[in-house]
């Protein structure tokens, strides 16, 4: 049986802090595959995640996951490095709807301000594809420390 | 396939990438990567640097999935990679170790924020992830190699040996090298350190883009990028230091967190305060150091794989070319020629006093002479500057010889390569920076003048 992880009210202020999140995946042969995450949200029972990906992302991702739905969030702050991995359990996908669309620009903002802060301007960053998103429902399962240095890969309590 | 050498710029660590792995259970997992490497046309490798959970994905499951971002463009490729070996030593292993090294001496992390390995990885697919398409009209990926390759031209080369092959001395050698360097390249920030009379340290000799000038500024083997060249003597380049450097912070933050300690001595970054592209090349003549030179810039991504090339060549160039001058000019010296002044540019006035007098103490236990309090010089060019003052005191004229100096058994020259002339060179400019109420003017080859515009009191300390 799958455990349930339990997302405090600190982390889930960081995971939804405007961070680079990356969504892996895999298929039947074990092949790992990616993509970005523009943001995310912990839902009050504080064991469940809303994740918000490009829609043509999302599309990538679901390939995998409609049949394999183990799923890997990596949750980054460019600044400080860091950085947080939520495992869990891909439970369904809908197109986000309009009024998300304010929490993922605003998230996507907050993230380009902490790229500008290390040098990567935010004219770098014109093309990036943020709408229309699909918005992933996930189940936490465990949560690990990923902040580089001693110790990175420990499971957070 | 995309040719991996099409990205170019994808491999410069300025976008971060990342790893996504798959355990043999079917759990995925992701991380943010520092760096991949180009290693040739078929592999790219990875830095090992702490036991994590991808290393011990790939070494159950080889395949994973890096997504790499071209640093010109923005355009997101993503590479299917089967994991192959990991090379704790060799060219690949050295560079990449290199660069962390210098990082980590930057933040007091030698020891522990360091490279355990570089993992090899053959690349099985390339692809262009279209929805991620990078900057709307954006150059090509590459270009950037094109446009440092206009800079390198012919007559620009010619420029730079013009410049080199005129100077007089090895002191306008030096300026002539780091001006044309600004003017012909644009690399308006730039050091040139030469090893000191310490062992395994370099000191700072000429410098141009800065103001506060920093000769005399000390670099042992292995602190930061100039001293890690030094003691690797192979060139390094970064880019995108202000990233690696905050990943090094986070290191130093967990690693203390956890009772580790960490040094307390951080080196401070020489030059530009907040540089975010470095390039050393050191300076060989055989396996001989004869220098270092560096280049940085605070612009992330300013110096690219053709500058180091390039760089490279020249410094080559330089290197002999200092090496010459410095065996010239113990040859003019030896022969005590009453030359006129080769650089009458520098026989300028006295300039007026600032300070009436000026009370010089040199300290004999850490040979090093302080000007009112103020840290001035240490080692040879302090006993030189110790010596002179005190046989002016004495009545003793003002007009000196390298070779009065060179047999001067006081000064404890070794026999060989004694560097007497850039021990000069650098306390001339030493003086002018710090003290320009004492200055040494050369009168002729292999002759110079103590010349004080302020009345000295000197003072000898254990």
């Amino acid at each position: 049986m799958e455990t349930v992880a339990f997302i405090s009210d600190e982390l889930a202020q960081f995971l939804e802090s405007g961070l680079s999140i990356v969504v892996a995946t895999r298929d039947g042969e074990l092949q790992p595959d990616g993509a970005a995450a523009w943001a995310a949200r912990v839902h009050e029972d504080r064991t469940h995640l809303t994740v918000y990906l490009y829609e043509e992302a999302a599309a990538r991702m679901l390939r995998n996951l409609t049949s394999y739905p183990q799923i890997a969030l990596d949750f980054d702050r460019p600044t400080t490095h860091r950085a947080c991995q939520v495992k869990g359990l891909y439970l369904s996908s809908r197109p986000a709807e309009p009024w998300e669309r304010a929490l993922v620009y605003q998230q996507a903002d907050a993230f380009a301000a902490d790229l500008d802060a290390i040098g990567i301007p935010g004219a770098m960053l014109q093309g990036w594809k943020t709408w229309p998103c699909t918005a992933f429902q996930v189940r936490a399962t465990a949560l690990f420390e990923q902040t580089p240095g001693p110790g990175t890969g420990e499971r957070l309590p | 396939m995309i040719p991996l050498e099409r990205l170019t710029s994808c491999f410069q660590g300025v976008i971060p990438s990342w790893l996504c792995t798959c355990a043999l259970d079917g759990t995925p997992n992701a991380a943010i990567l520092s760096h991949v490497d180009y290693v040739d046309s078929r592999h790219v490798a990875l830095s090992f640097q702490f036991f994590n959970k991808s290393k011990r994905n790939v070494a159950e499951n080889p395949k994973a999935l890096v997504r790499i971002i071209d640093a010109d463009t923005m355009q997101v490729y993503a590479l299917k990679l089967r994991f192959v070996r990991t090379e704790t030593s060799g060219p690949i292993f050295e560079s990449m170790r290199l660069r962390i090294e210098a990082i980590a001496s930057y933040s007091g992390l030698k020891g522990i924020f360091k490279l355990l390995g570089a993992d090899i990885y053959e690349v099985l697919s390339v692809e262009q992830v279209e929805y991620e398409a990078g900057l709307p009209n954006a150059v090509a990926s590459g270009t950037s190699g094109d446009t440092t390759r206009t800079i390198f031209t012919m007559k620009a080369l010619q420029a730079f040996s013009d410049g080199i092959r005129d100077a007089a001395t090895l002191d306008c050698m030096l300026d002539n090298a780091l001006e044309t360097l600004e003017r012909i390249f644009g690399f308006a920030h730039s050091m040139i350190l030469l090893p000191s009379d310490r062992p395994d340290r370099l000191e700072l000799i000429a410098s141009r883009g800065y103001p506060e000038g920093g000769v005399g500024s000390e670099v042992g083997f292995g602190e930061g990028i100039i001293g890690m060249v030094a003691e690797a003597r192979k060139p390094i380049r970064i880019s995108g230091m202000l990233r690696y450097m905050l990943y090094a912070d986070a290191v130093a933050k967990r690693t203390k967190g956890l009772g580790i300690p960490v040094s307390a001595r951080c080196i401070p970054l020489p030059g530009l305060p907040h540089p975010d592209s470095q390039l050393g090349i050191p300076l060989l003549v055989r396996d001989e150091l004869v220098g270092v030179l560096c280049i940085e810039s605070d612009q992330p991504y300013r110096f690219h794989e053709d500058d180091r090339a390039y760089l490279e060549v020249l410094g080559g160039y330089l290197a002999i070319a200092i090496q010459n001058a410095l065996l010239r000019e113990r040859s003019d010296a030896a022969e005590d020629a009453a030359a006129p002044p080769p650089n009458a540019a520098r026989v300028a006035a006295v300039q007026p006093p600032s300070r009436p007098t000026l009370q010089v103490e040199y300290y004999q236990s850490d040979e090093c002479v302080l000007v009112d309090g103020e840290y001035l010089v240490r080692g040879l060019p302090a006993k030189i500057l110790w010596k002179l003052l005190n046989e002016h005191s004495a009545g003793g004229g003002a007009e000196f010889t390298n070779r009065r100096l060179r047999l001067d058994k006081s000064l404890q020259l070794p026999a060989y390569k004694d560097n007497l002339e850039s021990r000069l060179i650098l306390l001339r400019r030493r003086l002018a920076e710090r003290c320009p109420e004492i200055r040494l003017v050369q009168s002729g080859r292999g002759r110079f003048r103590l010349e004080l515009a302020s009345a000295v009191t000197l003072a000898s300390r254990p």
